[in-house]
């Protein structure tokens, strides 16, 4: 029996697909094997950044409403053995097709043969949200540097808390900027967390490549040397178990005096 | 017979005194007739003394029309020795300190009848509103109403008090840069409302055991 985590954020553009999509596929690449849901119906996107859209027949709604067999819509991603499936969202419907007990049902079956169910929730609280969070056990919250994105959150991790079969949120800060946030231009962790007050998962620094990658269709996590997937291969790291870390997203000062004086500064 | 209604004259005026083991009934006719004695000629603001007799709201308005359409006396004031379960539950209530362990987060509301004491964080958009007054073990960041149901003597304490909104009673203080740069510190403060009646202030936690003395209802003590 795998668990199912559903990654959301409440504010839209901070990085909810992205990380859904390489967190599958850093855990994928641990060679567990990963089911991801894209729940933004109407709006579908993660098909799009795996790389996996023209081989879409199925999706979500079809699936519930039993117009095809589970197995069917599922999206093998053929770049990962047997590793990685993708169940995509409908896109001619809208976030009222499914409801909660559908999504529970669904989850709770996919999980007998997945070690990680990740599902993709879509921006808001609303019918998407409610959808997205009703068979998870577990949920990650994706937020940025910016107060909006944080006051988004602290709303979502409210909502979170309310929901009895869902373990305590964990929290994920996307797109780091590191000269900001030495500049004080932008939030820094720290802040974040205490205002946040829920167990940091990881951080991933902001990184171009990120861009280009999903727009070829390939996570940035398959490039190892990428500072935003080291970010996202220990965040999958973490989330088995293992205690990683947190890395600093500092280029310079490598040399022997200054890693000195950091031990001395924490 | 024995006399149901009973007037006597204090320093403070009237006194009428309602016996409260006869009828309803036989005490209102007799007050009637005890009223519309013309011997009682002069306007007077009278007090009257209910005893023991439990009357509703229907009932009492009957007894001061009952003086007021029969009389010069004008009634000031009501003193009765019993209320109803309920009313005693609410006075208990709103009395009563209700504590909250955790944090309120945006779009949370937090309520109590009486004081609220609130043990954790209140994020900004979160919001905790009170019968009495609030304190707050941790940061007001969100929205804070205190005296909500016409307590203009509520306050609201907090260890660090950058709410965005306060509120006591029907008075809203956005917290302006005004504000903020009087606070220097936000930490271990109050905020009430001032003696004009018209604008909540904010003074240091120290302060409070002056501004409003009768908070405190700790006896005892050497």
């Amino acid at each position: 029996m795998g668990e199912a985590i559903v990654i959301t954020s409440g504010k839209g553009g901070v990085g909810k697909t992205t990380t859904t999509a390489n967190l599958g596929t850093a855990l994928a690449l641990q060679g567990k094997k990963v089911c991801l849901i894209d729940t933004d119906i109407g709006l579908r996107n993660l098909d799009v950044i795996l790389g996996l859209e023209n081989r879409i027949i199925y999706d979500l709604v079809d699936v519930l409403e039993g117009r095809c067999k589970v197995h069917q819509a599922l999206v093998k991603d053929k770049r990962f053995e047997d590793m990685l499936y993708l169940l995509p969202a409908a896109q001619t419907v809208d976030k009222n097709a499914i409801n909660p007990e559908q999504m529970k049902a669904l989850v709770t079956e996919l999980k007998k043969d997945y070690d990680f169910v990740i599902i993709d929730c879509p921006a808001g609280i609303e019918q998407g949200y409610k959808n997205a969070v009703a068979g998870a056990d577990r949920a990650i919250v994706v937020t940025t540097p910016e107060i909006s994105a944080v006051r988004d959150a602290d709303r979502i991790i409210g909502l979170l808390e309310l929901e009895e079969n869902i373990e305590p949120p964990k929290l994920i800060i996307n797109r780091i900027r590191q000269h900001l946030m030495k500049a004080g231009e932008a939030l820094d962790i720290n802040e974040i967390t205490t205002h946040l007050s829920i167990d940091l998962l990881g951080i991933v620094a902001d990184d171009e490549s990120v861009i280009s990658s999903s727009n070829r269709g390939e996570p940035v996590v398959m490039n190892p040397a990428n500072p935003a997937a080291m970010g996202y291969r220990n965040i999958a790291r973490r989330l088995l178990g293992e205690s990683v870390p947190l890395m600093t997203m500092d280029k310079q000062n490598t040399g022997v005096f200054s890693k000195i004086k950091a031990i001395f500064a924490k | 017979m024995k006399n149901l209604v009973y007037i006597r004259g204090t320093k403070e005026g009237l006194v009428l005194q309602l016996d409260d083991q006869c009828a309803y009934t036989d005490m209102l006719n007799e007050l009637k007739a005890k009223v519309s004695d013309p011997a009682l000629d002069g306007s007077a603001e009278v007090q009257l003394h209910l005893g023991y007799r439990y009357c509703t709201e229907a009932q009492y308005k009957e007894i001061v029309a009952t003086i007021q359409n029969n009389s010069h006396l004008r009634v000031s004031k009501m003193r009765s020795e019993v209320i109803s379960v309920e009313e005693s539950n609410k006075r208990i209530q709103e009395r009563q300190s209700e504590t909250y362990v955790g944090i309120v987060r945006s779009g949370q509301v937090v309520k109590a009848e009486g004081d609220l004491v609130v043990v954790g964080d209140i994020n900004p958009n979160g919001r905790v509103v009170a019968g009495g007054n609030i304190y707050v073990l941790g940061r007001l960041k969100g929205i804070a109403h205190a005296g909500a149901y016409g307590n203009r003597e509520a306050v609201i304490a907090a260890s660090w008090l950058e709410a965005t909104h306060l509120m006591i009673d029907d008075l809203i203080e956005t917290m302006t840069d005004e504000l903020s740069v009087l606070s220097e510190q936000p930490e271990m403060e109050c905020a009430y409302i001032h003696s004009n009646g018209q604008n909540i202030v904010i003074d240091r936690l120290q302060e409070l055991r002056y501004i409003r003395p009768q908070i405190s209802t700790f006896k005892g003590g050497s």
